[in-house]
């Protein structure tokens, strides 16, 4: 591995009173990374990589090298993306471990909630109706508490308007699994964050609870500041 | 000298700048008489010319005076390294004739043991091309008359390239309007494989240029060539586009796949040092096995985090060589994450003896093959941390 090529030289710092500034401009022009722009990140996932070759897409990255796997990235049967994403907002200070336990006690909370359920069911369309799986319920109420809509503050004429504009589709995820997390982590502490963070899941699955309601109430906000949507454009 | 007769007439502030001798006669009745005079009478140069042309090939001796030193200097640099090279070649006892660089650097190394850290440091004989940089040629002629037309651009190599670029985009465009009006269009034009390449950096293209261009003027070159190369009959100025780019390392390390080695028992092996942070790790993969995984003499249980064991099987899973290969690692260093990720490239490294170039392809592809270079980041004088600042105090 030639690693003269992949990575790149550390900027000095110098004088303490431009030091900030320095960074400033760094973090403006180039991330601080160890590695060099053109490295590209890697695909782990085997029907991406597929497509990526069956398109012809792969050839074109021969030349280029790949970034290292990352620790979270595996190939196993239970491995879902959107869970370690989730998993990385719910840690904190880098505790890893105890943010995946976390978020697995509130996956098995689930299946057992609604195995509960299902073994309460009498008819076979009662059981075909609920849903075993918390990785998909987990996907559905993701989408579910996911907005369209966001607002951003305007200047025009001295006052700042509050401006509903397109969202983009990271930041509506991001969003939504932040809302969820929040909503998780409330101040009276008898009932802890896993038992939360799976009723809440639960509740925005069946398109309810404290997180739908805030994306409704954000979406109802940008309906009354309609008016005010032109001037995006200045 | 007709023109001169009519330009005489205006007033002086017209020629500024353009040629002195306007300046030097009183531009009365009677000079601009005098002038048509000596112009009627004959052709050869007048006496305030003369004056004027020693005037301005004095500072153009001097300019060749300088370009002659130089020159002179440059042959004479030559000459001494190519006698010091024959005289390298005797004290080394081989033939002078066929002595080249690399010789002479094995030579100079082995002569003039040096130990100091850069190599740019250490004692080098090298062809004077290499060492003193290269010069324009004069640019202009005796009487000061430059040779391109782009002089005074102050850049004339630069510019010149630019309006290259523009011609040869206006070639191609008129190209594809002949195939088109020929009703060809169906013909899809050859692409032009610039994957592999890179545009050659400034600092290349102004040794190329002889010219220091600014950031600014680098990035609209490159972003010229850009749409220059995009053009969907850009192949056909391949050649001319290849001169300004080049090659990326072709992952070279990667394809030179170690052979297997076997041991007593006849099984295929291989062995790999990886490293992560500060672990270090010596990986074995043995080929006709069980999947038996032993790391420090333990089994994978060596690791309490799920992650970590997750680490472990992500290469074997990935290349479908779960329970065909037996792994037996050893592991030093702090931290969990770095020691299984120390294992999982030294895994993957071994296996690339194992299966086939496609499998190898997708291992690059997912990062299993690369180094982590990720380290932790430095403590910055007058801040907490790498990233924390003090407390911001408003005054």
């Amino acid at each position: 591995m030639s690693l003269s090529g992949v990575l790149r030289k550390l900027p000095n710092f110098n004088a303490i009173h431009s030091h900030l500034n320095f960074l400033g401009r760094i973090a403006r022009q180039q991330p601080y990374s160890m590695y060099q722009p053109f490295v590209k990140e890697p695909t782990y996932n085997i029907e991406k990589l597929k497509e990526l070759i069956e398109s012809g897409e792969a050839k074109k990255r021969e030349f280029v090298p790949v970034k290292a796997a990352k620790s979270d990235h595996n190939v196993s049967v239970f491995h879902d993306e959107l869970t370690s994403k989730f998993i990385n907002m719910v840690m904190e200070k880098g505790h890893k471990e105890i943010a995946t336990k976390l978020v697995e006690t509130a996956y098995m909370k689930i299946k057992q909630m609604q195995l509960a359920k299902y073994y309460k069911a009498t008819t076979d369309e009662e059981r075909a109706e609920i849903e075993l799986n918390p990785i998909v319920i987990f996907h559905k109420a993701l989408e579910n508490c996911k907005p369209v809509l966001q607002l951003t503050p305007i200047k025009r004429g001295g006052a700042t308007y509050q401006v509903p504009i397109p969202i983009k589709e990271n930041r509506a995820r991001f969003l939504a699994m932040k809302w969820m997390i929040l909503e998780s982590r409330e101040k009276e502490r008898k009932v802890h964050f896993p038992e939360r963070l799976a009723y809440e899941l639960l509740d925005a699955f069946n398109n309810t609870g404290k997180v739908v309601k805030r994306k409704q109430d954000l979406h109802k906000q940008c309906e009354t500041n309609r008016a005010y949507a032109h001037y995006r454009w200045g | 000298m007709a023109v001169l007769r009519e330009l005489v007439v205006f007033p002086s502030k017209c020629f500024r700048g353009v040629r002195s001798f306007f300046f030097s006669t009183p531009l009365s009745q009677n000079g601009s008489l005098k002038l048509n005079e000596s112009v009627s009478k004959d052709g050869h140069a007048l006496d305030f010319e003369q004056s004027d042309t020693k005037k301005i090939s004095k500072a153009m001796k001097s300019y060749m005076e300088r370009a002659k030193i130089h020159d002179n200097f440059i042959k004479q640099q030559l000459h001494e390294y190519n006698i010091g090279k024959r005289h390298l070649a005797n004290m080394m006892g081989k033939d002078p004739e066929f002595f080249t660089q690399e010789d002479v650097d094995e030579a100079i190394s082995y002569l003039f043991p040096s130990g100091l850290y850069d190599p740019r440091a250490r004692p080098m004989m090298k062809h004077p091309d290499e060492i003193y940089p290269k010069r324009k040629a004069a640019e202009f002629d005796v009487n000061g008359r430059p040779y391109h037309s782009l002089f005074y651009t102050s850049k004339p190599n630069y510019y010149t390239l630019m309006h290259d670029l523009a011609v040869k985009f206006k070639q191609l465009d008129r190209h594809e309007d002949k195939i088109i009006s020929r009703g060809i269009q169906d013909q899809k034009p050859t692409e032009l494989f610039l994957f592999g390449s890179e545009w050659i950096p400034k600092q290349k293209i102004e040794n190329v240029l002889l010219e220091s261009l600014t950031d600014a003027q680098y990035a609209n070159l490159i972003k010229t060539f850009e749409r220059f190369s995009q053009h969907p009959y850009s192949a056909i100025e391949k050649n001319f586009i290849m001169q300004f780019r080049r090659q990326l390392a072709a992952q070279v390390e990667i394809q030179q796949v170690p052979e297997l080695m076997r041991d007593e028992s006849g099984r295929p092996y291989m062995t790999y040092n990886a490293r992560r942070k500060t672990s270090n790790a010596t990986v074995k993969v043995t080929g006709q096995g069980t999947g038996v995984i032993s790391i420090n003499g333990t089994d994978i249980h060596f690791f309490q985090r799920e992650q970590d064991k997750k680490q472990i099987i992500f290469p074997l899973q990935f290349s479908d060589m779960l329970g065909k290969v037996d792994v037996a690692a050893t592991v030093d260093g702090i931290g969990t994450s770095a020691q299984s990720g120390a294992i999982r490239l030294g895994i993957s490294m071994c296996l690339r003896s194992f299966v086939n170039a496609e499998t190898i392809e997708r291992m690059r592809l997912a990062g299993l093959l690369s180094f982590d270079p990720r380290t932790r980041e430095r403590k910055k004088p007058g801040q907490a941390g790498a990233r924390e600042k003090f407390t911001w105090k408003k005054r």
